[in-house]
């Protein structure tokens, strides 16, 4: 690697922390930043210093969030007892992009991995436990990712929630939409039937 | 290496652990779906590249898939366990037909409520081919056979001990763990299935294993720890 003036070296060494930033673009990220109007850059650097400082997590559903509790949990338009469980904060957006739901969340921020050192102890479920079986919730939606790992969680969570009045619901898996039977594997072939849905 | 790309071991059963890399990895996994996941049984295509340590991975057929059957946080911590061990032990491009053979057999073995007994297995057979397992019958200094007494063990020492020749600190293996042992080391994995396994049963036998293998690798096993919680 080239040899940068110190302070171009330390912004490409904090860039290349970023998740799928690696050498290249640090440098070509930290370049631009270098050429932009020193109001643009000061916005940037204000920009990450105030989300340190203003972001915290939702004390009900551990969304990340400015106002506790977060605009869902407060939203008295939703239905809060319909609790849709997710991995991270950003697959909220992409339920809330099928417009099709209108229930209140929980974040788990992460899921159960044996390789990873993440066990039952690790996850951050005691608020949904609490929500659940106050008799708060009606139905718990778990929206853990089809994997592995996923599946210990989502099973996990229905071991847990067993006993209350919630209905513990998994989403369903199946063949992509817009794409061909043809390439789907076996497991997702599987699940796809055992999900299917009456028609007539 | 690109940014971003996904490594991958790949237990070989003809050229061992490969290494390679998928492209892009959140494309990768669009690609490659569940082939992913740790302990899936695939036909893999890949290849191998001049002055490169990393092969590249092309294509992924599911032969069995660990999502085939329920998943629960003692089975995916079993899968990781053979996944973590396989990674320690093996060398890359060192083929191992008898350790392929074993991983077939146990990760079928590995269920739901069902998961002691692979683990048991595996480990000690790991120890086994890796030629880490002392004579597990009679102490190793006196020559005495264990019978119908406990044997001793010291966890930074590989051999097994009578009462009067173990030392400070030592754990010990029940007579019945170690008539276990006997019966894994000389019967397929399959001969184990039909009978209860919980928790406790051999519990003393599996730590033995796991802590050997821990000091044999000279690392804590992040997966070793995990399945010591599970089990008490
Ligand atoms: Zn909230
Ligand atoms: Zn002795």
């Amino acid at each position: 690697m080239a040899r940068f003036a110190e302070p171009m070296a330390r912004l490409i060494e904090e860039l290349r922390k970023l998740p799928g930033i690696g050498a290249k673009s640090a440098q070509r990220l930290a370049f631009h930043i270098l050429r932009a109007s020193a109001a643009d850059a000061e916005a940037l650097a204000g920009a990450v210093r105030e989300l340190k400082a203003k972001l915290r997590l939702c004390s009900i559903c551990n969304n990340i969030t400015d106002v506790d509790p977060c605009g869902y949990c407060s939203n008295p338009m939703r239905n809060h007892r319909l609790v849709c469980v997710v991995e991270e904060p950003t697959n909220i957006a992409t339920i809330e992009k099928t417009r099709s739901y209108n229930g209140v969340y929980h974040v788990l921020h992460g899921t159960l991995s044996p390789l990873n050192g993440v066990g039952p102890e690790h996850l951050r479920t005691a608020s949904l436990a609490a929500r659940v079986s106050g008799g708060e919730v009606d139905e718990v939606i778990i929206a853990t990712s089809p994997t592995v790992e996923g599946e210990a969680t989502a099973d996990y969570l229905a071991g847990m929630l067993r006993g209350t009045a919630a209905r513990i619901m998994r989403i369903a898996t199946g063949v992509p939409a817009g794409s061909d039977i043809e390439y789907a594997d076996e497991v997702t072939m599987t699940r796809a039937l055992e999900g299917r849905r009456q028609m007539g | 290496m690109h940014e971003a790309d996904l490594i991958v071991s790949l237990f070989t059963r003809d050229q061992g652990k490969v290494k390679g890399v998928a492209k892009a990895a959140s494309k990768s996994r669009r690609r490659f779906g569940g082939a992913l996941e740790p302990m899936t049984h695939v036909r893999a295509s890949y290849a191998e590249r001049p002055r490169q340590e990393l092969a590249r991975l092309d294509a992924f057929e599911i032969i069995h898939s660990p999502l085939s059957e329920p998943v629960d946080y003692g089975r995916a911590t079993a899968l990781a366990f053979y996944a973590e061990v396989l990674e320690e032990t093996l060398q890359d491009h060192d083929p191992q037909d008898a350790v392929f053979r074993l991983l077939l057999a146990v990760v079928e073995q590995t269920q739901v409520n069902r998961f002691w007994m692979p683990v048991t297995y595996f480990s000690l057979w790991i120890l086994r081919l890796n030629g880490w397992l002392p004579e597990m019958t009679r102490c190793a200094l006196c020559g005495e056979p264990f019978g119908e007494s406990p044997a001793y063990w010291h966890p930074l020492a590989d051999t097994l001990h009578c009462a009067t020749h173990r030392r400070d600190g030592s754990a010990t293996l029940s007579p019945e763990s170690i008539a276990l042992a006997a019966a894994i080391l000389r019967s397929p994995v399959a001969a184990f299935a039909s009978g209860d396994w919980p928790r406790r049963r051999a519990a003393d036998l599996r730590r033995y294993a796991l802590r050997s293998l821990e000091r044999h690798l000279e690392r804590r096993l992040t997966t070793a720890t995990a399945l010591m919680k599970l089990g008490g």
